[in-house]
């Protein structure tokens, strides 16, 4: 990972940039489209095969038990499609494209654990417990680690930047649980100034009224602080390599040699120096998303993570299915936003090989 | 970008009599140990690799096959019988961790020998041969890569029962392979336009001898240091997986000492239970910092520029 962030953007974008005179951003987001699009049908596949593949087949055996109940077939039919968003008989091609047909129109069957209630309506539900931290987590750690980047940079034959460099690999080798666990180890059990888990005070009336957001907020903080430590150390690691990247051009001596004040400099650097993090970013919100797992398990925070999980050990196949979809549109969709941001942001890409 | 700088001394040797050969490999060595001596953190770096390399080798054989319990002392605190207490059965956390490191380490060796040979091989046969196989491969390898891997392996789990260390090591193997593959292939195109590979090209020397004999060589740092980062990668992963309790407790594991410190033991709300949960947590940061280290080191040897400055 350390090596792979340390590069320069695809190369694919600078190829591409010669050939494509004016519509290279509309060819561009159709593209990522495309491929976003085949992502979402590949994992679709993935977990429709898992659900058909796991031993002992739930969806033919709850037409089973449902006949056994004394309904009919053409009833058991129907209320087995309801869970799963697919009919339990019939040959696999057409079981798979009814599944493929169900998502379409986003039913993503009903949850068996929870009797009745759409999968959809939990994982929205639990969306926004997901969204919201790793969004705060992102743009704290990116604040952060871009400026600790800039001083390991400018540091770093000294101390100061060896140690900002180490804390950077080290942050960033480190694993999410493990941060979470220590995080927790020392503020909830040692000393006792956060709550251990749960998104707020179970006494705290819900509402917009100040108790109930402090406790919010109150128990948001460790898991954003969480976040933010586990990506921050990418960011500071491709900060510091841009950056001395940048210092060795040209343009930065001309700047000193012209007697530029350093305020401008400085400027130029940033400026150059930030632009290709944005490549960063999709591989940050992916990891956020990935590590909000572990986060929500350990902080006991209802999210898409901690759906899965309990999706898992309830053996809720339609909802784990349907949650293992949304993370990774999720996670498509944030890098496409990611690589569009990047787009519109750097003057090379988006005046498409003019510059 | 790092470590190819010594490609061209892989060339060199080839027409060289073979006391070059000992006196650059001389050379090299001489060269590690300035670097290492440079800064102590390295040398520490490379004993902690050596302390976890021991204990997954012989750490269970320094204990009875079934760790004695003493229900006598529950949640024990740290003493010097029990450095890192006990845990719920009264048995020593410290034998605890350290019979749990082969099972870890052994799936992380697995892994990245298993992530390294399939993103080398795919990495240089796509920037080999360029053109339509370069295209559908590296489409594969966007793919591998973007599907999250943790979510993935949480749903192959209800099908697929990864216990053992080497099943282990193959699952996640063959779904960690993509980050090495785009940069091994990087290398290699960027390798190919070298003037060395051109003259074997026009020399019409067979391809597995350019893959083998001149590219590989000066790639070999590179993918050793892909293959530290793989096996930490590894031991993240298959300990998370323990930790979140998805999995069949068969084995001793610092992710099962996790799960059970955290769900059943109340570490998280009970200091009594900490050092059960700390212990493993601090063997996982060890293990991170002397890998570290080592990266550090490795990437001051195999590219020169770093080491004036």
């Amino acid at each position: 990972m350390t090596l792979a962030i340390r590069s320069r953007p695809p190369g694919g974008a600078a190829v591409r940039r010669g050939r494509l005179p004016g519509g290279a951003v509309a060819r561009r987001v159709a593209g990522h489209l495309v491929r976003g699009l085949v992502m979402v049908w590949v994992v679709a596949t993935i977990s429709f095969v898992i659900i058909r593949e796991i031993p002992g087949d739930p969806v033919a055996g709850q037409y089973e038990s449902l006949i056994q109940k004394g309904m009919s077939p053409e009833q058991a039919e129907r209320a087995a499609a309801v869970l799963y968003g697919f009919l339990p008989t019939g040959s696999l091609w057409e079981q798979y494209v009814g599944y493929m047909g169900s998502l379409l129109h986003l039913d993503l069957g009903q949850s068996l654990s929870t009797p009745g209630v759409p999968v959809t309506t939990l994982i929205g539900a639990a969306a926004r417990w997901t969204v919201l931290p790793v969004l705060a987590g992102t743009l704290l750690s990116f604040l952060l680690g871009v400026v600790m980047g800039v001083y390991a940079a400018i540091k770093r034959s000294g101390r100061l930047g060896d140690v900002l460099a180490l804390s950077g690999s080290l942050l960033h080798g480190v694993p999410v649980y493990v941060i979470g666990l220590l995080l927790t180890a020392i503020f909830a059990t040692l000393w006792p100034i956060m709550p251990s888990g749960g998104p707020v005070e179970i006494e705290a009336v819900p509402g917009l009224n100040p108790g109930y957001v402090g406790s919010l907020a109150h128990h948001a903080v460790l898991p954003v602080v969480t976040y933010t430590l586990a990506s921050y150390g990418g960011w500071i690691l491709a900060m510091k390599s841009n950056v001395v990247a940048v210092l060795g051009d040209d343009f930065i001596l001309a700047a000193e040699l012209r007697g530029l004040r350093r305020g401008v400099v400085f400027r130029y650097l940033a400026r150059n120096a930030i632009l290709p993090l944005f490549t960063v970013l999709a591989l940050s919100i992916g990891m956020l998303f990935g590590g909000s797992i572990f986060i929500e398990e350990i902080f006991n925070y209802p999210g898409l993570g901690l759906l899965l999980v309990n999706s898992i050990s309830t053996r809720d196949y339609a909802l784990m299915g349907g949650t293992f979809l949304v993370i990774t549109v999720g996670i498509v969709v944030a890098n496409i936003a990611a690589d569009l941001l990047y787009t519109a942001i750097d003057p090379r890409v988006r005046s498409g090989g003019s510059a | 970008m790092t470590a190819i700088t010594d490609a061209g001394e892989a060339a060199i040797p080839r027409a060289a009599a073979g006391n070059t050969r000992a006196t650059l490999r001389r050379n090299f060595w001489r060269g590690v140990w300035r670097v290492m001596r440079r800064k102590p953190s390295r040398m520490a770096g490379v004993v902690i690799i050596a302390v976890f390399a021991a204990m997954g080798a012989f750490g269970p054989l320094l204990y009875p096959a079934h760790l004695p319990r003493d229900n006598s002392a529950l949640y024990a605190p740290p003493s010097w019988t029990h450095p890192f207490g006990t845990d719920f059965e009264g048995t020593d956390v410290l034998a605890l961790v350290v019979t749990g490191a082969r099972y870890v380490l052994l799936a992380g060796l697995a892994t990245a020998i298993i992530t390294v040979a399939l993103g080398t091989s795919i990495g240089l046969f796509a920037g080999f041969r360029r053109g339509r196989w370069d295209t559908l491969l590296m489409r594969i390898t966007d793919m591998n890569l973007a599907i999250p891997g943790l979510p993935l392996l949480l749903v192959l789990s209800t099908v697929w029962k990864f216990t053992s260390p080497l099943e282990m090591g193959l699952v996640l193997g063959l779904l960690g392979w993509g980050g090495v593959a785009r940069a091994v292939r990087s290398q290699t195109l960027s390798l190919r336009e070298r003037g060395f590979i051109e003259a074997a090209r026009g020399l019409g020397l067979p391809t597995t001898h350019i893959i083998g004999r001149e590219l590989l060589p000066g790639m070999a740092p590179y993918i050793a240091m892909n293959m530290l980062i793989a096996v930490t990668g590894a031991v993240y992963a298959q300990v998370g997986l323990f930790f979140l309790g998805v999995l069949p407790f068969d084995a001793n594991n610092w992710g099962v000492m996790l799960n059970f410190a955290v769900f059943n033991g109340g570490a998280l709300t009970t200091p009594a239970a900490l050092p059960y949960l700390l212990a493993p947590l601090l063997a996982i940061l060890l293990l991170t910092l002397g890998i570290v280290l080592l990266i550090d080191a490795m990437d001051e040897i195999f590219n020169p520029r770093l080491r004036e400055e």
